[in-house]
């Protein structure tokens, strides 16, 4: 249960004890919990990950258990969106780590505890599409064993499908909640420390990601078509709002580049870039292949672009090359 | 009044419209006689509603969302509030090679054949039942194929996509489900290709899709076989003939094992075999329609203005039977002058119509068809 701290049970464990947030925040017996806790942030920052500790003794599960907690404080009262992705899935890839080695009827106990229903090595396939990494090719559907509509798996490979699911909900459930005030108290000089870490990361990323003159001719030709002003057709507008948020760039950047636009219309443009790139839709639609842009009129090729089918492998190709 | 207008009027008094489920959930939309726009947004509280703007408008197209909305006339879809959508496979001749250059007998019979094809992988493949599935001759060139099952209703665009690049095998990763492993012999090592018939997904479709290629293959006679063969890419003369005198019963027989090796001319034909399979196993349905979780469709049982014919209803055991020119007519045999404006040949309602150009005196259902078809007009 200590190294699942997410699941029901763990919740159901700390409500009986009946540990208040004061205690675990204040008094001195839970030292240990809170420098575990401020760990398992630390940890998601730098390395992507929580790691494991040895947990032998009783206290040390206890301990274990209550960091979680303490950790999820830190991270709300940070108050960055970020670093509530980053952690989410830091917490998920160590659940998956330690899946990996359980036996199946523990793997088929948490599918069940996060609503995956499976039957031995099989998942409905509505389930699995729910949670596999499709943008890879090896979980495309298509390169899956179905019968009947269910998906043959291998045990790890339900792991990692358990460990999406509870990203998605430690996420979810973080995006929802507020820290108490005390937690700033206590972890003040942790948080602005945190906070640097995060934004310098977050801006490192940025300039990792966003590399303009590494984009292809037709993004390059679109978007300096709308920053002169003119105006480009829907279909232009979607396949270079879908490029740029496929390679990272934030909303407010892509708002930029349509400010110049003759019919701009600063509500209404983050409507629909919202809505392109999932934040109100929920669906983050994929830029168009080099076939599909051809057949728009977008298509301006270079000689790089005939070693490519899709923007996006043109502007990875030419990152690696850099 | 216009003629198509007053023949759909008479039958949209008695109609047999099939009302969705969750009936008022839907918003629906028109186009009328006469008119390009569509009127869209709209939303019927009861059944007796909508059957009176049928009569009362008669409109020359009746579509419906595949979505549900919790507000379905508002005008935007985030005030819509959308609530889950039906699964909609739309089979349309404009998707299939060549449709263009066939009579629409023709097209249809195409259409058909790729229905059957997504049927074997809708049932077999997602596991849906008969009773989840529906198909409908849409009333023009294809069939529409829609899934109701709860399972599906909430899957957003991107999953519904998967289900598409599924059926139509895009992403297919042929490495990955056709394994080749090398056993090594004394002196050298042989590449064998080990494919399964009886596994699910790809890997089996493939493996049987092979199996019944070569036994197809083998039991042609050498010239014809030949010939087949060096149609795929990278096949010669020498591949393909030699390739045909290996095709002993025994090696059929190890093919049905799943081994299908040794021999140099196998090896070569198997990459651009596996192609040429999956390919031809591709369905043809219409993709960024199926993964649009809110498009609009044929309002079952209202009738198409470019056809007069009926949307209607197909038994999914009784496709190869099922004849739109006989089916989905709805209109007598009372007797229309019509002008004709090219020769025309067609079999409705069981009768050959050979007709040159010019006035004829037509039934019905021929005058309409030919009306909406614009290959007619009513002379006075």
């Amino acid at each position: 249960m200590a190294r699942y701290p997410f699941i029901s049970e763990a919740k159901e464990w700390v409500k009986e004890e009946g540990v208040g947030i004061d205690e675990i925040l204040f008094d001195s017996i839970y030292e240990r919990a809170r420098a575990r806790g401020r760990e398992r942030v630390i940890q998601a920052v730098e390395h992507g990950m929580v790691k494991d500790v040895p947990l032998i003794t009783e206290i040390d599960c206890v301990m274990e258990i209550f960091s979680y907690p303490v950790a999820r404080m830190i991270v709300v009262a940070t108050g960055s969106e970020y670093l509530i992705r980053r952690y989410a899935l830091a917490e998920a890839k160590r659940a998956y780590e330690n899946m990996k080695n359980e036996d199946v009827g523990f793997i088929e106990q948490m599918a069940e505890e996060f609503g995956i229903a499976i039957s031995g090595n099989r998942i409905h396939f509505v389930h699995y599409l729910k949670y596999a990494p499709t943008w890879d090719l090896k979980w495309k559907l298509v390169n899956r064993e179905m019968r009947k509509g269910n998906v043959i798996l291998e045990k790890h490979e339900i792991a990692r499908l358990i460990q999406e699911a509870i990203r998605k909900k430690i996420q979810n459930e973080l995006l929802y909640m507020f820290a108490p005030p005390e937690v700033k108290k206590v972890f003040g000089k942790e948080i602005e420390e945190i906070k640097k870490k995060v934004s310098f990361r977050e801006e490192k990323n940025r300039m990792e990601e966003v590399d303009a003159s590494l984009f292809p001719p037709c993004i390059k030709n679109l978007i300096s078509a709308t920053k002169s002003g003119m105006n480009v057709p829907h279909v232009g507008r979607f396949t270079m709002v879908t490029f740029l948020n496929a390679v990272g760039m934030e909303v407010d950047e892509i708002l930029k580049i349509f400010s110049a636009s003759p019919d701009f219309n600063e509500e209404k443009t983050r409507y629909q870039i919202e809505h392109i790139t999932g934040k109100i839709s929920g669906t983050d639609y994929a830029p168009p292949k080099c076939d599909t842009i051809r057949t728009w009129g977008l298509c301006f090729p270079d000689d790089l672009c005939r070693r490519v089918r899709h923007p996006l492998s043109y502007y990875r190709l030419k990152r690696r090359r850099r | 009044m216009n003629f198509l207008k007053t023949k759909f009027r008479s039958y949209y008094l008695h109609p047999s419209i099939e009302f969705p489920k969750r009936f008022d959930r839907r918003e629906y939309a028109f186009i009328l006689f006469g008119e390009g726009t569509m009127h869209r947004h709209i939303s019927f509280s009861s059944k007796e509603n909508l059957l009176t703007y049928l009569h009362l408008k008669s409109p020359a197209h009746v579509y419906y969302s595949s979505a549900y909305y919790r507000n379905p006339s508002a005008g935007t879809m985030k005030e819509k509030e959308w609530m889950g959508a039906d699964l909609i496979f739309d089979m349309d001749a404009d998707h299939i090679a060549g449709a263009s250059k066939m009579t629409y007998e023709e097209m249809l019979l195409k259409v058909k054949e790729e229905l059957k094809k997504l049927l074997s992988f809708l049932m077999d493949d997602f596991g849906f039942r008969k009773r989840d599935i529906r198909i409908y001759f849409s009333g023009g060139r294809g069939y529409h194929c829609h899934v109701s099952h709860p399972d599906v209703i909430h899957l957003g665009s991107q999953e519904r996509r998967e289900i598409v690049d599924y059926i139509t095998g895009r992403g297919l990763n042929i490495k990955e489900i056709v394994r080749e492993r090398s056993i090594q012999r004394e002196y050298f090592a042989d590449k064998t290709l080990e494919i399964n018939p009886n596994k699910g997904g790809w890997e089996g479709r493939i493996a049987r899709g092979i199996i019944d290629f070569l036994k197809e293959i083998s039991e042609m006679d050498r010239n014809k076989a030949i010939e087949v063969l060096m149609e795929m890419d990278g096949v010669g003369e020498k591949t393909a003939s030699s390739l045909y005198d290996s095709l002993t019963e025994e090696r059929i027989r190890r093919l049905e094992n799943g081994k299908m090796d040794q021999s140099t001319e196998f090896r070569r034909i198997a990459q651009p075999l596996i192609k040429k399979l999956s390919v031809s196993m591709h369905g043809s349905t219409d993709e960024p329609v199926t993964a649009d979780i809110k498009r609009l469709i044929r309002l079952p049982g209202s009738l198409h203005g470019k056809t007069g014919l009926k949307v209607t209803a197909v038994d999914i055991e009784k496709i190869d039977e099922f004849n739109p020119l006989r089916d989905a007519v709805v209109f007598g045999e009372e007797i229309i002058k019509v002008e004709v404006k090219r020769a025309v040949e067609i079999k409705m309602m069981d009768n050959e119509f050979k007709l040159e150009k010019g006035v004829h005196e037509l039934p019905e259902y021929l005058a309409v068809f030919l009306v909406a078809r614009k290959m007619g007009e009513v002379s006075q």
